[in-house]
């Protein structure tokens, strides 16, 4: 459909083809964009060119930005914009460092960005959990164990990466078809029949957790059980794990192929008998 | 101007959400297949996790149901038992081979695929000495012990 309009008489076609095709330029240059900026900024031989890849990013997310309706009012807007954009920038650098220490502390400040937008949708105790499971449990329990192993300086598999030149392209273009179909089936969707009266009612009632509890504990019930049982299944696996590797002998040496500990005998109590 | 916004902003919200959904899963996948650290992989995952929850959180606004956030409490979990299995088992991969790298095990590939074989890189930058502040030494200097010096190095 765009190969016969090139084709066509370019001068007299031109301006009006770039004025009525300027989504479709704006994301295509964004996703162009993204990929280049994502590939500067992944860890490569060289350090060239992160700063450059940084504002290249910026950019890009501005051009996806731009294509996307405001809320209307400019408080919700500023605020959805500041959330939005930190929540992406931390995650594109917990990506992107080359020390594992800070890459997980920018993921808690994509985690922290979350649960700002977890707050902004109504959602206060998905926010609240977030910052407490994520923020407080997993990501110490990984700083844990980024200590045990202590990483020393900028190992040679922290300074280089798998083939970023063929997936961040990929990602970009992912994100822009993303894009345009929201953009097209979104918002030729009708909206859902609600009202503000409809939304104070359910899902924005001031009685957040009551409802929340209340749906969780009536419809979710056996889904509640199922994932208290996955909670103890998951504890009793990684002491499994680790217990396991205890027994092998002269573990700091042992080679890989060696590495093939029979967990159900350890498990049957095979150590004390 | 009521009436519109009313009708207006959850969709815009909601795509939106949706905008930044994706972002944070592309940005997870892209981190999943690009990095050699498991632990970054593992911070990958993650953060695809995150992306996801954002969306359901999203849709569950845009529709007025509660589904949304209930499923999100779901991830949340299975991200809990997810963590605590991966960095268990993370922590097993470190001790046979001593390092954080997943290229370690490309020997537990079919034997059809080739060896991926590092490429030569130039040495970083020698580490800046950084200077400790040294206190006067009073009395008898202890003794360290040798095998407290390997992991105390700058003691």
């Amino acid at each position: 459909m765009i190969a016969p309009l090139f084709a066509a008489d370019v001068a007299s076609q031109s301006p009006s083809w770039v004025a009525s095709h300027a989504q479709q330029i704006q994301i295509a240059l964004g996703a162009l964009l993204a990929a280049l900026a994502l590939w500067l900024i992944l860890p490569r031989a060289s350090q060239r060119g992160r700063i450059l890849g940084g504002v290249l990013g910026i950019v890009s997310l501005g051009l996806f930005a731009a294509q996307f309706p405001r809320l209307g009012d400019w408080l919700d807007d500023s605020m959805f914009v500041v959330l939005a954009t930190l929540t992406v920038l931390a995650a594109a650098a917990a990506m992107t460092f080359r020390n594992p220490v800070y890459c997980a502390i920018w993921f808690a400040l994509a985690l922290l960005g979350t649960a700002g937008l977890f707050f902004f949708q109504g959602a206060q105790f998905l926010g609240v959990a977030t910052v407490v499971v994520y923020a407080g449990a997993i990501l110490v329990t990984f700083l844990f164990v980024l200590m045990l192993a202590n990483p020393k300086g900028e190992a040679y598999y922290d300074r280089v990466s798998w083939e970023a030149w063929i997936s961040a392209p990929a990602a970009a273009v992912m994100v822009a078809v993303l894009t345009v179909s929201l953009s097209q089936n979104v918002a030729a969707a009708p909206p859902a029949p609600q009202s503000q009266a409809d939304l104070d009612r359910n899902i924005l009632a001031p009685q957040h957790m009551a409802h929340l509890g209340k749906h969780l504990f009536s419809e979710y019930l056996i889904a509640v059980e199922v994932a208290g049982t996955l909670l103890l299944v998951g504890l009793v696996g990684a002491v499994a794990i680790v217990a396991a590797d205890k027994e092998l002998p002269g573990r700091a040496g042992a080679t890989p192929a060696s590495f093939t500990t029979d967990l159900g005998e350890s498990g049957a109590g095979g150590r004390h008998a | 101007m009521p009436d519109e916004t009313a009708v207006i902003a959850p969709v815009a919200l909601l795509q939106n959400y949706l905008l930044v959904g994706g972002l944070l899963f592309v940005l997870g996948l892209v981190g999943f297949l690009c990095r050699r650290n498991m632990i970054i992989m593992f911070l990958a995952v993650e953060l695809m996790l995150q992306g996801v929850s954002v969306s359901l959180v999203g849709w569950g606004r845009y529709h007025n149901d509660w589904g949304g956030q209930a499923l999100t409490i779901f991830i949340l979990t299975v991200a809990a038992c997810e963590a605590a299995i991966a960095l268990a088992l993370i922590m097993t991969l470190y001790r046979a081979s001593g390092k954080l790298d997943i290229a370690v095990w490309q020997q537990e590939r079919e034997a059809s695929q080739p060896a991926y074989v590092d490429q030569e890189l130039p040495e970083p930058p020698p580490e800046v000495d950084k200077h400790w502040p040294q206190l006067t030494p009073s009395g008898i200097e202890p003794e360290i012990p040798a095998s407290e010096t390997i992991y105390r190095s700058h003691v």
